[in-house]
């Protein structure tokens, strides 16, 4: 890993909550809202979140270091890389590298490394994916078998919610400031 | 079932004049929106998001580890609010739950590993199993059981329920102490 140097990077507009657990190098997006409690580990490589995202609680966004055969962890980085417009939902984890817009994970939901979400796709309360392709747009996984079906509009965007929450988050939490992007480390 | 003895540190939990057990290793956002009744236990590493709206939970009872408890959210034509969220006396909320109901009535058990979706309505004396998802807006009628993802009917409860949901939170309280 490298070594402890905090590569943390919020754009103007982004609200961190200072309870929020973020290790490592960590890009968070103008207008991303993060919740306390939530966790974003980058340990195999940086992880890059674009705008208007929504992180609750308990959410675990992890870069993990991939286990190969020989169990010899791989020295390249590998860059995960989080669109705009996405939804996670209270305790819900998020290990894939590619995330498009528009994406929903729900409460407890979990995504596996070696899976992609294009965009518009919904990850539904409880389901798991971690099967290695990516999903098609639009996508909905749902129920206790995790049955899949494709919706014909994508999930609408919580710009409304995002706002009232950038309104009122500041009232009763410690956030984590800005940091312009090119500050020498 | 007689109910165990559960021990904790004296200087994890916090105790109020009207006998809340609060744990410091819990998150209460917005602490001055969050009315706690009296007698209620909230264990570490829940979550009370008093923030987003204002939260009032009733006597005797018990937020377990790790739960959250979160005020719902309502998109309207014009704007967006989170809508405040009352939970009754005498309800039980077991470990990882997550509950972003309207309404949570009285004598209501919550299993683990729940989600109870936004702006449920939970109603007095029922239940909800464990690993339940209930979709949003489910609203659980009196003396039923729902179990299963998604949530569905699956059993009537007896009439005693509130008689026994006021047993279990009460020797819960009692049995709740510090080690001496």
């Amino acid at each position: 890993m490298s070594a402890g140097r905090n590569g943390l990077k919020i754009a103007p507009g982004a609200m961190v909550c200072a309870e929020s657990e973020l290790k490592g190098d960590v890009t968070v997006g103008a207008h991303t809202v993060i919740h306390p409690k939530a966790r974003i580990v980058a340990e195999a490589g940086p992880i890059i979140i674009g705008d208007n995202n929504l992180i609750e609680e308990q959410v675990e966004i992890i870069n993990r270091h991939p286990k190969s055969e020989d169990g010899t962890s791989n020295p390249n980085q590998t860059v995960m890389i989080i669109g705009n417009n996405n939804v996670f939902e209270v305790g819900c984890t998020c290990e894939s590298l590619r995330i498009g817009d528009y994406n929903v994970v729900e409460a407890k939901a979990s995504v596996g490394r070696q899976t992609q979400l294009s965009s518009g796709c919904i990850i539904g309360a409880m389901c798991s994916v971690s099967s290695s392709e990516e999903l098609p747009e639009n996508t909905v996984i749902f129920g206790s078998k995790c049955e899949r079906r494709v919706q014909l509009e994508r999930p609408p965007a919580q710009t409304l919610q995002l706002d009232f929450l950038t309104k009122i988050l500041p009232n009763y939490h410690h956030l984590k400031k800005p940091v312009k992007s090119h500050t020498p480390m | 079932m007689e109910q165990e003895d559960i021990h904790y540190n004296k200087s994890e939990y916090i105790e109020t004049a009207s006998g809340n057990k609060v744990s410091r290793q819990s998150v209460l956002c917005g602490s001055q929106n969050i009315v706690l009744n009296g007698k209620t236990i909230i264990m570490s590493d829940s979550i009370v998001r008093g923030d987003l709206a204002n939260v009032r939970i009733g006597r005797h009872c018990v937020i377990s580890k790790r739960a959250v408890i979160r005020p719902p959210f309502k998109k309207f034509s014009k704007g967006v609010a989170f809508f405040p969220l009352h939970i009754g006396d005498h309800v039980f909320i077991e470990e990882d739950s997550i509950i972003n109901a309207a309404q949570v009535g009285s004598y209501v058990h919550v299993g683990k590993n729940c989600v109870i979706g936004r702006r449920c309505v939970l109603k007095d004396c029922c239940a909800v199993a464990d690993d339940t998802v209930l979709p949003p807006e489910t609203v659980v009628p009196p003396f039923t059981l729902y179990s299963g993802s998604p949530g569905t009917f699956t059993e009537q409860l007896p009439g005693c329920t509130q008689d026994l949901m006021i047993d279990i939170t009460r020797s819960y309280y009692q049995h709740f102490t510090a080690k001496s």
